[in-house]
């Protein structure tokens, strides 16, 4: 007994030991100097791992991040420009288009030279040319390869399609895709495509060596060569090392032409480095840290990360003021900060072929069921949302046209982002729906903590409009390509998701709704309107144009009227650096293009 | 009043009351009890509908600290930190109920035919079947367990008996092989009565002070394993437990807010606490030596 009573006594101190927090920014660590022996190295975090650097396989922001700097692409965006501008990369210039929007000529700089490998004549990098291009498209429609960024060429360029069903031979010319010489480079599309510019500033576009794909094979993926500003070194499970290419082709920076804005970069130090050729850093370390405490600690340590975002946990830390942001003093003494728009949403879907809350072929039940989704809606609350998950920094808007593309509509009626508990409750009862009848709702995810605790706000929500809690169940997946897959199935009625844009044009979340993209395409809704494909269509061979933006603005009001999203927040991120290093960050559009302009002191 | 010699007893008292007199002497022992009566008050009440009822209730008052209208503050997304520890326990006790009830319920009965029946071939196919169970470690095994069911409802709950039972049997298998040599055995045999008979009604009954210390032991054990279960995220998906408060407070804490864990980890402790005392006073009480001892 007396154990026990020993026993509850050290516990009883320890949980008071832990009660007893610090503040956390009493623990700043000084950084120190980045120059080590005259080399400069930048160390980075991201908060996830690339599953591969092949840029056909780029398809999560922490690959592309790193593969647009190991890889160059025809085009990218400037810097420091808002909203995101493109420019050329490798081309020379922006590409010359025929009147009929079908035909795309891009020349491509002639200095480029990939990095050296010993499958190159005398293990030394060539140069880059226009049928590197040609190849490079081609590997995302070979069927061996396992590619992910086919669907931006997809019936788009002529006779690529073809190619890939006749056997994928790459000696075989595809009529669409041509160098007519070295650096020229001929493009015949299918249709009218005005997005083709900003598929070929993707990391899905990086431009590789056949030599070298060829006698890496599978390999290529973690032994990647291509032509960017950094060579990978090395690369493990927790950091991905990379060193400057010393060939890198010199492009002095024109910090005016790249969007410098003095009021927004002028405390930053970026003016000094106008002139100069990147890349600016000898080594760039890109540590993946997920876990956030973590982050922060390697972060506010002084000699190890140099640039993180704010974790939520952290945010009481780092904030003394949310509108307008402010950050504490001790924060902005020791770091550079940056916040900004992200570009993309998170949203909750139904699925529409789903019976219960989705389409039925009986006209009165349809009724019934866009009225359960529209009083679902209804009672949905983003603001408490973005204050209890996005600590109140969210921007929250109406449809699915975000704030981060040009086409959005601040005018647009917030009526479908506004809570009216009443008139859901009314919606339900004119449309005969009683509190005993309610079908099960099922909220399928990908089980953690915080997806828990998303589900447990909503089901709140859902509380409040009468629904009981033994008709709301909980569906947790062991991982999110196990609730990827599920919903590719279509067996999700009810799903939370994010989208983060491609390129900063609306066409890429509308055709998240149209209709042939249906699951396991993009389309997880499975929204099947003739109206909307319609519209999606026509608007799809415009270029942007007050007329297109029209289109697209009635698509969006589609969507809204038949309720099949409950949409949408854009979360704001909040950006801290070393004072010691000159940046200016961004995980969005620009992402990984950003680190070849980083320069440390 | 009249003071009694507790090491008096009348020459009609039983066991049982012996035990019992035992037992009031033990203080902690009785601390324990009053500690497990209290937190069964709070689950009936739960059950009642009396408390506890508006734990899934989420506010607008994110992460708050304690006040007359939360006793224990809120959490990230203003659900009452009391309500929810009060509900846990409802859930706590019915996690153990049920388990306890079952697997106590198969160990004693498996337990009591393989040791009835020792050196038979259905003794050495229990004794393999619980050798492979205890071969494979614990957690482990309720995990995969209830990993590979997580379709079902019950499927923490069977993975617990699946594990648990067979330290009932083992108990209860020795005390039969040592009961059935006992003179009372052999006079019930020589009388004729069926194996049956003897096993229910003479030899399973002796066994009880044995049964009443196991499923003290196994129900703190169950709420236990259902905390972890929970916490690693294969436990209660529709409800909530003190598993499901502490792994939501592994975010708050690195924010600085302690709500959840405090109070998911306290109520645990003191059961767990609780729970000890009274099954070591339990154990103490009924062991017969012991009792003997206090006889003489």
């Amino acid at each position: 007994m007396v154990t026990h009573i020993k026993f509850t006594l050290i516990v009883l101190t320890a949980l008071g030991l832990v009660a007893c927090g610090q503040d956390d920014r009493s623990a700043y660590g000084t950084p120190t100097s980045s120059i080590i022996n005259g080399t400069k190295i930048y160390r980075h975090s991201i908060d996830g791992k690339p599953t591969s650097l092949d840029p056909i396989k780029a398809s999560t922001i922490y690959s592309n991040f790193l593969v647009v700097n190991i890889f160059d692409t025809l085009y990218s965006y400037k810097y420091l420009a808002r909203p995101y501008q493109l420019k050329p990369n490798l081309a020379a210039a922006m590409p010359t288009i025929s009147e009929d929007g079908l035909r795309y000529e891009i020349k491509l700089k002639t200095n480029a030279r990939f990095h050296d490998h010993p499958a190159f004549d005398n293990g030394q990098g060539r140069a880059v040319v226009a049928s590197d291009v040609v190849y490079s498209i081609k590997r995302s429609f070979d069927p061996k390869n396992n590619a992910s960024g086919a669907w931006l060429w997809q019936g788009k360029i002529q006779g690529l399609d073809d190619w890939k069903t006749q056997g994928a031979d790459y000696d075989v010319p595809v009529a669409g895709l041509q160098a007519i010489d070295d650096h020229t480079l001929v493009i015949q599309l299918t249709q009218a495509y005005p997005q083709l510019i900003y598929s070929l500033a993707t990391g899905f576009s990086g431009i590789v060596p056949r030599e070298v794909v060829a006698a890496l094979g599978a390999e290529f993926g973690s032994k990647p060569i291509g032509s960017g500003p950094f060579y990978l070194d090395r690369f493990d499970s927790e950091t991905a090392y990379l060193k400057k290419n010393p060939r890198f082709r010199s492009e002095p920076l024109d910090i005016y032409f790249e969007g410098f804005d003095e009021a927004k970069h002028g405390a930053l130090g970026i003016q000094a480095l106008h002139g100069l050729s990147p890349p600016f850093v000898d080594q760039l370390e890109i540590n993946f840290i997920k876990e956030t405490a973590s982050r922060w600690q390697s972060f506010t340590k002084g000699n190890e990360i140099q640039y993180t975002t704010v974790p939520k946990d952290k945010q009481n830390t780092v904030l003394m003021s949310r509108n307008p942001i402010r950050l504490h003093p001790q924060i902005t003494q020791n770091y550079h900060h940056s916040y900004g728009i992200e570009a993309g949403f998170v949203y909750h879907g139904f699925n529409m072929q789903d019976p219960t809350f989705g389409h039925a072929s009986d006209p009165e039940q349809d009724a019934k069921n866009k009225a359960l989704r529209c009083a679902i809606r209804q009672v949905h609350d983003w603001q408490q949302k973005n204050q209890a998950f996005y600590f109140g920094l969210g921007t929250v808007f109406p449809g699915i046209i975000p704030p981060s593309v040009p086409e959005y509509d601040p005018n647009l009626s917030r009526d479908s982002i506004t809570t009216d508990v009443a008139a859901a409750k009314a919606l339900l009862a004119a449309h005969g729906w009683q509190t005993e009848d309610l079908p099960v709702f099922e909220y399928h995810v990908n089980g953690s903590v915080l997806q828990k605790q998303f589900f447990e706000q909503l089901r709140g929500f859902l509380n409040q409009l009468g629904y009981p809690n033994n008709r709301i169940e909980y569906v947790p997946y062991p991982s999110f390509g196990n609730f990827n897959q599920a919903v590719k199935n279509r067996q999700v009625p009810f799903f939370f998701m994010g989208w983060t844009l491609d390129y900063p044009d609306a066409e890429n979340t509308l055709q998240l709704f149209y209709g042939p993209n249906e699951a396991p395409g993009s389309n997880n809704f499975n929204y099947q309107n003739p109206a909307f494909d319609a519209l999606f269509e026509q608007s799809s061979t415009m270029q942007p144009s007050p007329e297109r933006t029209r289109l697209y603005q009635q698509m969006n009001q589609m969507v809204i009227d038949d309720c099949v999203v409950i949409s949408g927040l854009s979360r704001n991120k909040i950006h801290l650096w070393h004072k010691n290093v000159i940046t200016f960050p961004d995980r969005e559009i620009v992402g990984g293009f950003h680190l070849r302009y980083v320069d440390v002191k | 009043m009249t003071a009694i010699n507790p090491s008096i007893q009348p020459p009609h008292a039983s066991l049982w009351l012996k035990s019992w007199q035992h037992f009031k002497q033990d203080r902690i022992g009785m601390l324990g009890l009053l500690i497990v009566l209290l937190y069964f008050l709070l689950a009936c009440g739960v059950w009642l509908g009396l408390w506890g009822q508006g734990w899934s209730e989420i506010s607008a008052q994110f992460n708050q600290g304690p006040s007359a209208s939360h006793w224990l503050g809120t959490n990230a997304i203003g659900q009452d930190v009391a309500e929810r520890g009060i509900y846990a326990t409802k859930v706590a006790f019915e996690v153990g109920l049920v388990v306890t009830v079952l697997a106590t319920l198969l160990g004693v009965l498996l337990g009591a035919v393989a040791g009835f029946y020792q050196g038979s071939w259905i003794d050495a196919l229990l004794l393999w079947v619980m050798g492979v169970l205890d071969s494979i470690p614990f957690y482990l095994f309720v995990a995969a367990v209830a990993y590979a069911m997580a379709e079902h409802v019950f499927a923490m709950h069977m993975a617990m008996i699946a594990v648990f039972w067979t330290t009932v049997a083992r108990i209860i298998r020795s005390e039969v092989i040592a009961l059935k040599q006992l003179e009372f055995v052999e006079a019930a045999q020589a009388m004729g009565q069926h194996h049956r008979a003897i096993l229910w009604a003479h030899i399973i009954p002796n066994t009880s002070h044995l049964i009443i210390i196991q499923t003290t032991l196994i129900f703190v054990t169950a709420i236990k394993t259902e905390v972890i279960l929970s916490f690693l995220g294969i436990g209660i998906k529709n409800g909530i437990s003190w598993g499901l408060m502490i792994a939501e407070s592994t975010n708050d804490i690195q924010a600085g807010y302690f709500n959840n864990f405090l109070t998911a980890s306290l109520l645990l402790f003191v059961l767990v606490i609780g729970f000890n005392f009274f099954s070591d006073a339990l154990q103490d009480a009924l062991d017969p030596k012991i009792n003997s001892h206090h006889a003489k």
